[in-house]
């Protein structure tokens, strides 16, 4: 997908600091609807911080985001109230590296919370609601399962489910397959490109070359902080043009 | 004396043990539960004051603490009984250990839970009943129910004031037959009888939530 007149989300000049020390300096980026990107890098190069600023998990301490006609700016430039979040949120889905699943709630009950009572869903409506996300996933015979019962591939997959449930228009993926087996890795991959075969808008961090070269649109690749490089996703990494975007790819490609 | 004749005189003392330690534990986790959040809160004005209460009580002695409620805050309110006055002190302690077992029980849920949460856009009291608050409460059972057993235990002291429980029959007792040992291993016995359900409970409670919540 090439330069859309009017992007989905966009990031303007995202500064993230912890304690004083920036982690992430003037990031931006344009989401186009649809658009499928992946955000790779070395450790510590402020991606999994950029990505989790976009629904304000990491408030920005500078830098704008628009989104859906919303502007939220960053702490030091006015902050957001709890009201806008909540709205932001709502209309992104996140999912995490640790899935961050309900403990005591069933595979189903993870799926139907939010949606009661974020966005006032009937209990029966988030219930047939869930079931249907659920067997999207792949997961139709664990509705009744706690978290702790499924695999690590199985945990993820009703994690993916507990967000779109709540019909997001953009979800974030937080290296979503770091803390599984290979083998379960690739059922969430083979999930996530489903997803974006389906069109849904989708930023996502992580290690995962050959997910990035064939699924993602577009491959932004940081360092200490900074976008280093972006392009056409498969023409990126095939063929980085800066030494830092090369080296990166070799030492994960010699892996 | 018989045993049975001592267990006889100490038989009536149990009800009020049960009903004291229960009523303290009682007002303890109602009065413990504000007093954790405001423990934790991001407020200074809630936290310190919260944390000054919460070591004071737990830094005086249970006997010396229900001396100073029975004379002092009794003397204006005549009509405490020594019942009441222990069910107010212990309660008051019981109150300063449960808000600090409820602090530990809140900051053991993962903040991985609070993101999921807030990402999914529910608004934070949603967070703390559904999600939140269910987590804390199985892993706050365990230590709870240990300390019962410290209160059940704790809960002799009331004796001085008066409050006629299994202790205040056991002095009566011992005094009157001369036979202090064989009384006071009695008692002994009632309280042990009466603290090992509760530690069965809180050792079933607690292999039933690790495997719950998967821990």
């Amino acid at each position: 997908m090439n330069h859309p007149p009017q992007p989905l989300l966009e990031a303007s000049d995202i500064c993230i600091a912890y304690g004083g020390h920036q982690v992430v300096h003037d990031v931006s980026l344009a989401v186009a609807p649809g658009e499928v990107i992946s955000l790779i890098g070395p450790s510590g190069a402020g991606k999994s911080s950029f990505l989790r600023s976009i629904n304000w998990l990491e408030p920005p301490c500078s830098g704008t985001l628009t989104f859906d006609g919303s502007t939220f700016r960053g702490l030091r430039d006015g902050g957001v109230s709890k009201r806008q979040l909540q709205g932001l949120r709502r209309s992104i889905g996140m999912v995490f590296q640790q899935f961050n699943l309900f403990p005591h709630l069933s595979a189903l009950e993870n799926v139907v919370l939010a949606q009661v009572h974020a966005l006032g869903r009937s209990k029966a409506e988030a219930r047939e609601r869930a079931l249907q996300e659920l067997h999207h996933v792949g997961l139709g015979e664990v509705t009744d399962k706690l978290p702790s019962k499924c695999s690590g591939g199985q945990q993820q997959r009703i994690a993916i489910a507990r967000a779109l449930a709540l019909d997001p228009q953009v979800m974030l993926f937080d290296e979503p397959t770091s803390a599984l087996d290979p083998e379960y890795a690739m059922d969430v991959l083979v999930t996530m490109r489903r997803l974006a075969d389906e069109g849904m808008t989708m930023l996502v961090v992580t290690h995962e070359m050959h997910f990035a070269a064939e699924v993602a649109d577009r491959v932004v690749f940081m360092a200490e902080g900074r976008v280093v490089e972006e392009g056409p996703a498969a023409a990126l990494i095939r063929d980085p043009q800066h030494e830092r975007t090369q080296k990166f790819l070799a030492a994960v490609k010699g892996r | 004396m018989t045993v049975m004749e001592h267990l006889q005189a100490l038989a009536g003392g149990i009800g009020t043990t049960v009903t004291l330690t229960l009523a303290a534990f009682g007002v303890g986790a109602v009065a413990g539960f504000p007093l954790a959040l405001a423990r934790r809160s991001s407020q200074w004005w809630l936290r310190l004051p919260a944390l000054a209460v919460i070591e004071v009580l737990r830094a005086i002695p249970p006997l010396v603490w229900l001396f100073i409620v029975f004379y002092v805050i009794g003397a204006d309110f005549p009509l405490m009984t020594p019942f009441q006055a222990a069910v107010a002190g212990l309660g008051l302690i019981a109150a300063a250990y449960l808000a600090e077992i409820y602090r530990a029980g809140l900051d053991a849920v993962p903040d991985g839970q609070w993101e999921a949460a807030s990402a999914t856009g529910i608004g934070t009291l949603t967070t703390y009943r559904k999600v939140v608050l269910p987590q804390a409460a199985l892993i706050v059972v365990p230590p709870a129910a240990t300390y019962l057993i410290a209160l059940l235990k704790d809960s002799a002291v009331a004796s001085v004031v008066g409050t006629t429980d299994i202790t205040f029959l056991a002095f009566q007792e011992a005094r009157v037959t001369l036979e202090g040992f064989e009384v006071f291993v009695i008692a002994a016995a009632l309280y042990l009888a009466l603290s090992a359900p509760v530690a069965l409970v809180a050792r079933t409670a607690d292999r039933l939530i690790s495997r719950r919540l998967g821990l």
